[in-house]
């Protein structure tokens, strides 16, 4: 038996079989293929940030710490091969060497880029997809122990599928990934009253590159937060009292540091049902939560994708994430709130709190037969399978 | 203007208590318990709260700075490192600086509309 393994959140635990740390493609070939011999399952473990068990497993856990770094870019095409575990910041640090950048982070930059595209991992801005948005290519070994290469030129569909695929379709080995050219950027926060944010939401969100807020439960008090390129966006708000400023490349001033530790459940709904379904979460929460929350609420922007399983699949969506110490009970919470963001046709963030199973989340995704179609050709043997997947996915 | 440093390096309040229903626009009229720290010295000041509770174990350390020379006025209803402690429920708080400040404790009761306010100088223990 290996270590028990925590996740980042604490609010899961699980004992693996065993932890392998692969080096290269050729070992994840030859781990897939060992496992295929013993009938053995593989789950794998980014850094440990989601907070459902999709990486549980009592057999094989596999760590891709030691499948680090940039492997090669074209200057022209801007696209750059990067090997599946490295952290969101290590990529954003050697992209900016290379006259780089990353289109968005999400809240924090310590997921390993594999992980962080496993789940659909987004940061905020309307006109911004998520991150696995930038995979234009991979190398992947498949669950019959095949090395595949699949392109966005060549096999549009299969990517769409791969885009976010919780590591159900493969262990991805190496990802292509299109950048942007580097450019400093101005990062600005605001402190005002929720209703002077909503008053102004679509100036803030369409006048930014990148904005969202955060909602204070127990004082009606909003942060807002803007990024924008050098010299575009909104700058000094009328309506609301300036609280930071700062300047840098996206990779150092977007991301924040976290260590107070939360579980969160965060929904995407279509865009033009944000205001409304938050409102309806504000009610409730002043209502009846307060007592026991304190932790803000996070509203984001994200632009529609083509990935088969993305929370954002052919629909521009405001994200909602309701959020709990780590220490305190979330469940009841989580549980009163979630009938809310369903009713305004909610899909779950992958890595955080939800509690719908495959017969829920079906109807929600109009590729999601494909998706399974493409799952059962890569993987017949469910090599890559747990619990938990069998029952989200309902295979 | 004096150097001279104002207060006490340790406080204490017993008589916490913030009522979970609230009437009227917020944040001003928000129930609460608000603190006051005013730290008179040329040094910043460290703020670290501990909370006690008729039932369960203490819940701390809170850490709040204040800029020397400077006051600075929070509701303990919003704080939520190391945890938000509940509504509703009596307790006790012990603040801790490394330099004297002086804190006051602010009540703030809006369950009904007629506003109750009362404020009071924490208790100081050294
Ligand atoms: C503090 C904090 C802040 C967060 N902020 C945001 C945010 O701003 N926006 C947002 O959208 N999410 C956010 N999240 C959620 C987080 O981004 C996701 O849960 C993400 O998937 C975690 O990445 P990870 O590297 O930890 O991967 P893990 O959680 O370990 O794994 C995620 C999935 O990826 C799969 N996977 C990993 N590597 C591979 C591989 N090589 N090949 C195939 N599959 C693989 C795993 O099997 C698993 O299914 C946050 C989480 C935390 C804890």
């Amino acid at each position: 038996m290996a270590e028990e393994w925590v996740n980042w959140s604490g609010s899961l635990r699980f004992t693996p079989g065993v932890v392998e740390r692969p080096n290269n493609e050729e070992a994840v070939r030859q781990l897939v293929t060992q496992a295929l011999e013993q009938k053995k399952k593989i789950r794998i473990a980014g850094a440990g940030h989601s907070s459902v068990p999709l990486v549980k497993t009592d057999q094989i856990l596999v760590e891709q710490g030691k499948m680090n770094g940039v492997i090669a870019h074209d200057e022209e095409t801007r696209r750059v091969k990067v090997l599946p575990g490295i952290h969101i910041a290590e990529i954003g640090e050697a992209l900016v060497r290379r006259g780089l950048s990353m289109h968005n982070t999400g809240d924090v930059d310590f997921q390993r880029l594999a992980g962080a595209f496993g789940t659909g991992t987004h940061g905020s801005g309307i006109k911004l997809q998520n991150l696995p948005g930038m995979l234009t290519g991979c190398r992947l070994v498949d669950g019959r122990g095949r090395i595949r290469e699949f392109t966005q030129e060549n096999n549009p569909e299969m990517m769409n599928a791969l885009r976010v695929s919780l590591g159900a379709l493969g262990f991805f080995t190496e990802l292509t990934i299109q950048t942007e050219t580097a450019r400093k950027f101005t990062r600005e926060e605001y402190c005002t009253h929720i209703d002077t944010c909503m008053e102004h939401l679509d100036e803030l969100i369409n006048k930014n590159m990148m904005f969202d807020f955060y909602w204070y439960p127990r004082n009606d008090l909003v942060k807002l937060r803007l990024c924008n390129p050098e010299g575009e966006g909104m700058n000094k708000l009328s309506f609301a009292h300036k609280i930071k400023h700062e300047e840098g490349w996206l990779y150092q001033i977007l991301p924040r540091d976290r260590k107070l530790k939360f579980d969160e459940m965060e929904y995407a709904i279509p865009y033009e049902a944000g205001p409304a379904c938050f409102q309806e979460i504000r009610k409730r929460v002043k209502e009846k939560h307060r007592q026991y929350v304190a932790w803000r609420l996070f509203y984001r922007t994200i632009a529609a994708d083509e990935g088969y399983l993305s929370p954002f699949h052919k629909r521009d969506s405001v994200t909602i994430a309701v959020l709990q110490n780590n220490v305190l009970e979330h469940e009841r919470y989580f549980n009163d709130i979630e009938p809310i963001f369903r009713a305004y046709g909610g899909r779950p963030h992958w890595g955080k709190k939800f509690s719908l199973k495959a017969e829920e989340l079906r109807p929600l995704y109009p590729k999601w037969d494909e998706f399974l179609q493409i799952r059962k050709e890569m993987d017949p043997e469910g090599v890559f399978l747990n619990e938990y997947l069998k029952e989200i996915l309902g295979v | 203007m004096s150097n001279k440093a104002v207060g006490m390096k340790k406080w204490a309040f017993s008589d916490g208590y913030i009522p979970v229903q609230s009437t009227g626009h917020e944040p001003d009229f928000v129930s609460s318990d608000k603190l006051s720290v005013l730290n008179t010295t040329k040094e910043d000041a460290t703020i670290n709260i501990t909370l006690y509770f008729t039932d369960g174990e203490p819940v701390g350390e809170f850490k709040i700075e204040v800029k020397a020379e400077r006051v600075r006025k929070f509701r303990i209803n919003d704080l939520i490192d190391p945890q938000a402690i509940p509504l509703g429920v009596a307790y006790a708080g012990v603040i801790e600086s490394n330099v004297p400040v002086v804190v006051q404790f602010t009540k703030q009761n809006t369950a009904q509309s007629k506003l109750a306010l009362m404020g009071t100088m924490a208790f100081p223990l050294d």
